[in-house]
Formats: C-alpha cells, structure tokens, sequence
C-alpha cells in the first residue's frame, strides 16, 4: 500500500490551527514516521545497552568521570527506558499507530465490502497480471456449475452474477489476512497498556526469611512463613536447583503450602514469589557443637549438639549450656563496648553461650571457633567449654513481584500472534470468471490477484487454469485437452 | 563428547565442501554441479542432525544450552530453511550465498574456546519444563524427555535468526542485482542471480518467517523470565537488542511498503537486521554484562 502522505489534503480554506491540525495529522498519517521512529527506538535503545542502568552514582562516577555522570543524569541515561523522550517516542509510535489506523481501516473495511458486489468486468481482468482467454465446449450454465465445483473444492467464497449474455463470478478467499496487519497494531496498544499498568500499580521488592521465620508481605494481608531452604546438587558437585517451602499464613491459619525453586514461583492473591538468592545468616545457627575440655586432660571430651536457645546439659559433668548468640565475623566496638558481625560471611565465628554450674549461671563468654582456648570460659575451675561446629540457619532471598498488567501483555502477545498469522501466512486470492456465451461455446475471460506472496499464487493460478481446462475440453480439441 | 565432536569435525568439511559445489555451479551453470551441491547440502544437513542427536545423549538435555550448541542448531535450520526454499523455488545460485554463510557460521563455531564446548548440566534457572508435559510423559517413563521453556524459546528465536540470515543473504543479492539492472552493465555471473524483483520478494517471505518467530522467542522469554526472574521485562542487554534488532525488522516490513523506500532501502534495512542478530547473538554474550547466559 503506498504511502498517503500527499493524499492528505491541507485545508487552506480553514482557519490557520486546522491547517496545522491537518499538517500534523498528516505527519502522523505517515509511513515514513513510522521508520523514523522504529529505527529511532532501535538506536537509542542500544544506549541503554552500553550505559548500566540504574546504578547509584558512584558506579557512574568511577566509570565515566564527573562530567559525563553529570551529563549522563541530566539526560537520564542511568534510567533512560524511563525518561521523558523514551516515553516520548514511544507516544509518538502510538499517535502514529492510531491515526494510521483511523485513516486506513475504515476505507479498507468499505472498499473490501463493497468489492463482494462487484461484477467481473472484462476491464478489471485485462489489468491483472495473471489471466488468461479461451474458449470452451459448453454453455455458460454448464461452465458456471463445474467452476463453482472447482472454486468450492479450493475452499474460495463465491458470488455469481447472470447477466444478458453470460455470467461473471467473483472468487475470493483469505480477506481476513488484509486486517493482519490492523489485528497486530492493536495488539501493540494493547501490550503497552499492560506495560503502564504494571508501572502504575505494580511494585517490586525483595525479603530475606530464616528458615522458621516469616515475614510480612507488602500491601498485602497475608504472611509467608519459610519451612525449609535447601539446594540440590547434581552428582558432580555443581548446584542443581535452590528450593524454599513456603506456607502461606492468612489471619494466623495456614492456608497453603508451596515448593518453590528457580523457574517455579508461589502465586497468592495475584502477588508473585520468587525464588531469588540463599545465604547463610550472619547473627544466629540452628544448632552448634560444644565440647568440654577438662583442665586434667588433653583431649576434647565428646562434643554435645546443642539447639539454638536451647538448654543442654553436658554428659558427665555438672555443667549445663545454652546458646544465645552468635556472629558470623565477630568484631567488638571499643567505644560502644559492643559486639557486632563485620561482614555476612562466616571469616571469624563466634558463639555466646550460657554456662550453667548446676542451677547457678557461671559465665556468658564469647567461643571463638578460630581461636579455641582463648579466653577462660569458666572462672576459677580450669575447666573449659570449646566451640567445635555449626550447623548455619540458612535464609531464603525471595523477589516479590505484583504486576497486574501482566496478564493484559499477555492478551496483547496473544493478539499479536493472530495479527501475524493474518499478516503473513493468510493471503487475500481473488479471481474473476467472466463467461460470455459464443453459441454453442463460452468464451472464458479469467484473471486473479493476490495482496502478497505472488509466486505461490502465480503457481496455484496456472493449476487453477489446468483444472479449469481439463473439467471443460476447448472448443474443437474435444477430450484432447485432458 | 567424542562423537559429537566427530560429527562437528565432519559437518565443517560438508559445509565447506558444500559451498564450494554451489559456487562452482554459479560460475560453470552445470547442471550436474547443481545436483551435487544439493546432494552435499542434504549430507550437510544430516551430519548437524547428528551432531545435535550425540550432544544431546551426551549432556541429558537438548542440547540448546550455550553458545556451541545453539550455533549448530542456527547452522542446521538455516539449512533446513534453505532447502525448503530451493526445493520450492528453484534457484540454486542463492545457494552460494547462504552456503557461504553456514561456513563462516561453522568455522567461527569451532574457534570458539573449549569452556563453550564442553558438555554441562544444566544451571537452576534453565530448568524449565513443562510440568503438563512433564506429567504427560511420566507414566510411559519419558519425563527425561520433556521439554520446557529453554528449549522452546531457543528454538524460536533460531528460526529467526535463520530466517533473516538467508534474507540477509538475499539482499546482497539483490543490491548487487539491481545495481547492474539500473545501470544497464552486463556481467555473466550476476545475470545467474534470480530478478532482483524476486530476490526482493523472497526476501521478504524470509523475514516475513523470521520476524514472527522471533516475535515469538522474545514473548516465549518473557514468559520464562516472569517465572525466573520475576518480571517479564527488565531491559536486560540480551532483551534489549532483541527489541532493537526486532525493530529494524519491523522498519524493513513497513519501509516495504512505502513508496520511496522500497526495494534498496529496505535491503539495506535487511542488513543492518542481520548485523544487528550478530551483536544480538555473538556481542551481547561476550562484550554487555547480563542475565543472559548466552544466545
Ligand atoms: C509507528 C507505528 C506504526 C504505524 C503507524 C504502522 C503502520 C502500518 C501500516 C499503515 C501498515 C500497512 C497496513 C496494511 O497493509 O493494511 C502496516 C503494516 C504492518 N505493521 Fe505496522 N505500523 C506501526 C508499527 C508497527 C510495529 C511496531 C509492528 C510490530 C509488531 C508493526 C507490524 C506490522 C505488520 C506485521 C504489518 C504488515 C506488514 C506486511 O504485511 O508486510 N507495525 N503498519
């Protein structure tokens, strides 16, 4: 279809803002905006590609320099799919999309309506660039009964037309891939309106639970408990699969329970959660070791299992521990005289416990794991308490992600499908028969068009022919012809 | 590993003699040539099949899961998508081009370190199947033979890549066909070419393949990101380009049927298409930090 641009008339007679109304619906009337603005979004987007996005300052400081990362905010580089020229291309491609469609659709949809009524007038067929003349056998009415068969068995719509000296038919079939390209513009609006729901009311954000612990969901009334984290591995040691068993707790009642990895997330009351990052946590363990190491001996006694919180007394002695805390990279503040974990990883762990002597509690020290024996942890007895092993409380990092446009994108992605099947695969065939009666014989005057894909139907319109030839002999050539 | 690395070996050598058969057909225009080329295309063809059969029985999975793998994947649908052309149109000197472009395709395959070539299990966000399929195949003891989303969206966006690799083939042809039609200069190897009005149309039916399908590979991601990464559309580098090259497409499409803009423009807009699935495919996995792995 050629571009209308020229077609569109300026009103000169109109005042001075309805000529520059119809100025600026014809530039949006235009095709040649749509390839700017395509080729535009592809080019700016690659920025976006170079430049990292919506990192904080520094990151862009140490790259690019001082005055670059001002230029680059000034621009909104750092969030450029959210700037305002981003969005304003991409308004520029829906005022584009709409006023197209406007202008092209309803004279399209009038003129393919209108086309069913039309006869096969011998003009229209001499222009086609697929036709053919010749004469046959037989009289209209035969002629138009065997060509309604062959139409029909090649599945084209028909409309016949008797007239004083013959009969013309019109053939068609595959109109509805000329609103491919409509049915796919739509489907474009359609997923950008997701896209700004999903921005409106969508929000994303990030928890981490112990392994026991709940949290709290934002916006929502609802809590999500994690049961269990665990990972998979394959038999080589590399890790298979991250899992979380999640329980969902509504008005303190447990509603449901959910297995969740990468690639599996829980869905509630249309909030998603993910599976997303594991660690280990740097402030509690599920459980640790102890042993006692006697002040007459050299070796260790056998270490006792103790759960986190938990009361435990050590075999044979007259002592009881409990742990109450725990660092994973132990570090003491001399100036607020408190102890405080220096980074999440395990480099210096440390374990406070309670030391009980019977009912009476002795001491509360520091166990290093690192460093056993280096403070006395029971005073004036010789006797020592030493930290052999952890079991790590393991958390779970899970994304939270609500976007209630989402299933709108994916109306729109669905739409989009059935706009390429009609754009690309359906095409439009349309054939003229015009039968004239030649005593005795018909003069047979075909030609046939197509909107796309020429070849195949310059291909279909020759067996169309040797079909058409072969049920209805020529004129003297009697069954020769088969 | 071995013998899908013998298969590899193997299909280097058909492809390179492949090609050789189709030019020679271009500048002698024997027909015997002709069969020969062909004959050694479907060779070709069945070689890379087994490549992907083995490496598949190597790695437990299909075998789309990183760059050595998907590229003979993008080497054996092109091929598949240029024998369905030519059993259907008939021109057998388009072979040379896209023959041409197999053999860059395999030979850049082959340098490529051996990190990339070695067989993996798959990491946590590439497993994805489907778990109708995977309850569907269970009871006849198959479910190691379902697939899911990775495999689905590679493929996609591969019948993409290779349909616009054969149109990207196309249009050189055609800009150097209709630079000698409108100038009126002669030259016996560009009058093998088809019309540039048909290599322009089979252009167009290539992208008109491709850019669906790689419509359906960039909706096939979303989908599998909104379950992995837990939202449908972060403007990771890989998505990005992808719209990008997706775009340019879509420009081609509509500069097609723009008056002034048809014929040469649209080829070149067919081109920097292509260049663009190379910084989409090959850039954007060594040079832009992403969530992608690869592809
Ligand atoms: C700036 C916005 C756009 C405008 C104004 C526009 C306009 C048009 C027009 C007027 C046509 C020809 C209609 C016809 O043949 O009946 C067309 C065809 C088409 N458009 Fe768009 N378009 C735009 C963006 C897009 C985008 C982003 C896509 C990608 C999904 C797209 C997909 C198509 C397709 C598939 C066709 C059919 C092409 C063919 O048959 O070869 N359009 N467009």
């Amino acid at each position: 279809m050629a571009d209308r641009v020229g077609e569109v008339s300026v009103d000169v007679e109109g005042r001075w803002y309805r000529a520059i109304g119809s100025r600026i619906w014809a530039l949006f009337n235009s095709l040649k905006l749509t390839i700017f603005v395509l080729i535009s979004l592809a080019l700016v987007s690659i920025i976006g590609t170079v430049i990292q996005q919506n990192q904080p300052v520094e990151t862009y400081l140490s790259e690019y320099g001082e005055r670059w990362t001002r230029i680059i905010f000034l621009l909104r580089l750092n969030d450029m799919y959210h700037s305002w020229w981003f969005l304003l291309l991409l308004t520029l491609l829906v005022l584009n999309v709409v006023v197209c469609t406007i202008e092209r659709f309803p004279p399209k949809w009038k003129a393919l309506l209108k086309e069913n009524k039309g006869t096969a007038k011998p003009e229209i067929i001499e222009r086609l660039s697929n036709k053919d003349v010749f004469t046959v056998d037989a009289q209209p009415a035969e002629v138009k009964a065997r060509l309604l068969g062959i139409f029909k068995k090649r599945r084209y719509r028909v409309r016949t037309f008797e007239e004083k000296d013959g009969v013309s038919i019109y053939a068609w079939k595959g109109i509805s891939g000329r609103f491919g390209a409509d049915v796919t513009h739509v489907s474009l609006l359609v997923i950008l309106l997701g896209a700004i729901i999903g921005n409106i009311y969508g929000y994303n954000d990030f928890r981490i639970v112990y392994e026991g612990g709940s949290m709290s969901v934002p916006q929502a009334d609802f809590q999500l408990r994690l049961d269990r984290f665990w990972i998979d591995y394959y038999d080589t040691g590399q890790i298979k699969q991250y899992n979380s068993l999640l329980t969902v707790i509504e008005d303190g009642k447990e509603v449901f329970k959910k297995h969740i990895w990468v690639n599996e997330p829980l869905l509630y009351k249309g909030i998603r959660f993910y599976q997303s990052s594991y660690g280990m946590a740097w402030d509690r363990v599920k459980e640790a070791q102890v042993a006692l190491k006697r002040k007459d001996r050299e070796e260790l006694d056998p270490p006792v299992t103790i759960k986190w919180g938990e009361l435990k007394k050590i075999p044979d002695s007259e002592y009881s521990v409990r742990i109450v805390g725990y660092v994973a990279d132990f570090a003491f503040d001399e100036r607020t005289k408190t102890v405080f974990s220096k980074s999440a990883d395990a480099n210096n762990p440390a374990l406070k416990v309670e030391v009980y002597r019977g009912d009476e509690l002795v001491s509360t020290p520091w166990l290093f794991f690192k460093y056993p024996g280096l403070f006395s942890t029971i005073p004036d007895s010789g006797d020592d308490i030493v930290f052999t092993a952890f079991r790590p409380t393991l958390f779970s990092g899970i994304s939270i992600n609500k976007d209630p446009g989402t299933n709108i994108v994916w109306l729109g992605t669905g739409i989009m499908g059935l706009g390429f099947i009609l754009a690309f695969f359906v095409h439009h065939r349309r054939v003229w028969v015009s039968v004239r009666d030649a005593r005795n014989s018909s003069e047979i005057r075909i030609g046939g068009t197509v909107n796309k894909d020429r070849f195949t139907f310059e291909r279909e319109f020759e067996e169309l022919l040797k079909e058409i030839k072969a049920t209805l002999p020529a004129t003297g050539k009697g069954e020769v012809g088969r | 590993m071995i013998l899908s690395l013998l298969f590899f070996t193997f299909s280097l050598a058909f492809y390179c003699i492949t090609a050789v058969f189709y030019i020679l057909y271009w500048l002698f225009k024997k027909r015997w040539i002709g069969q020969i080329a062909t004959s050694m295309a479907y060779i070709a063809l069945l070689s890379t099949t087994m490549i992907l059969i083995t490496r598949a029985g190597e790695s437990g999975h299909a075998p789309f899961s990183n760059l050595y793998e998907s590229m003979i994947l993008f080497v054996w649908i092109t091929n598949i998508g240029y024998l369905i052309m030519e059993h259907k149109y008939r021109y057998r000197v388009m072979g040379a081009f896209v023959m041409i472009i197999e053999v860059i395709a395999m030979l850049s395959t082959s340098l490529l370190p051996y990190r990339f070539k070695s067989v993996e299990p798959l990491n946590p966000a590439l497993q994805s199947k489907w778990k109708w399929l995977v309850s569907l195949l269970e009871p006849v003891g198959m479910e190691k033979y379902a697939i899911g989303w990775l495999d689905f969206h590679v493929f996609t966006t591969f019948v993409g890549y290779a349909a616009f690799a054969i149109s990207f083939g196309l249009s050189i042809m055609y800009l150097i066909k209709s630079r000698y039609e409108s100038d009126g200069i002669r030259n016996i190897l560009v009058e093998r070419f088809p019309d540039s009005r048909i290599l322009d149309e089979l252009s167009y039916k290539s992208i008109a393949w491709g850019f669906p399908f790689l419509a359906v590979g960039i909706v096939s991601g979303a989908i599998w990101a909104n379950n992995t990464w837990g939202a449908y559309w972060s403007w990771d580098p890989k998505e990005t380009w992808s719209l990008i090259t997706w775009f340019v497409y879509a420009a081609y499409l509509h500069a097609r049927i723009t008056r002034g803009w048809s014929g040469k423009r649209a080829a070149y807009l067919s081109i920097v298409g292509f260049l663009c699935v190379i910084f989409l495919y090959w850039g954007v996995s060594f040079i832009l930090p992403g969530l992608h792995a690869y592809a």
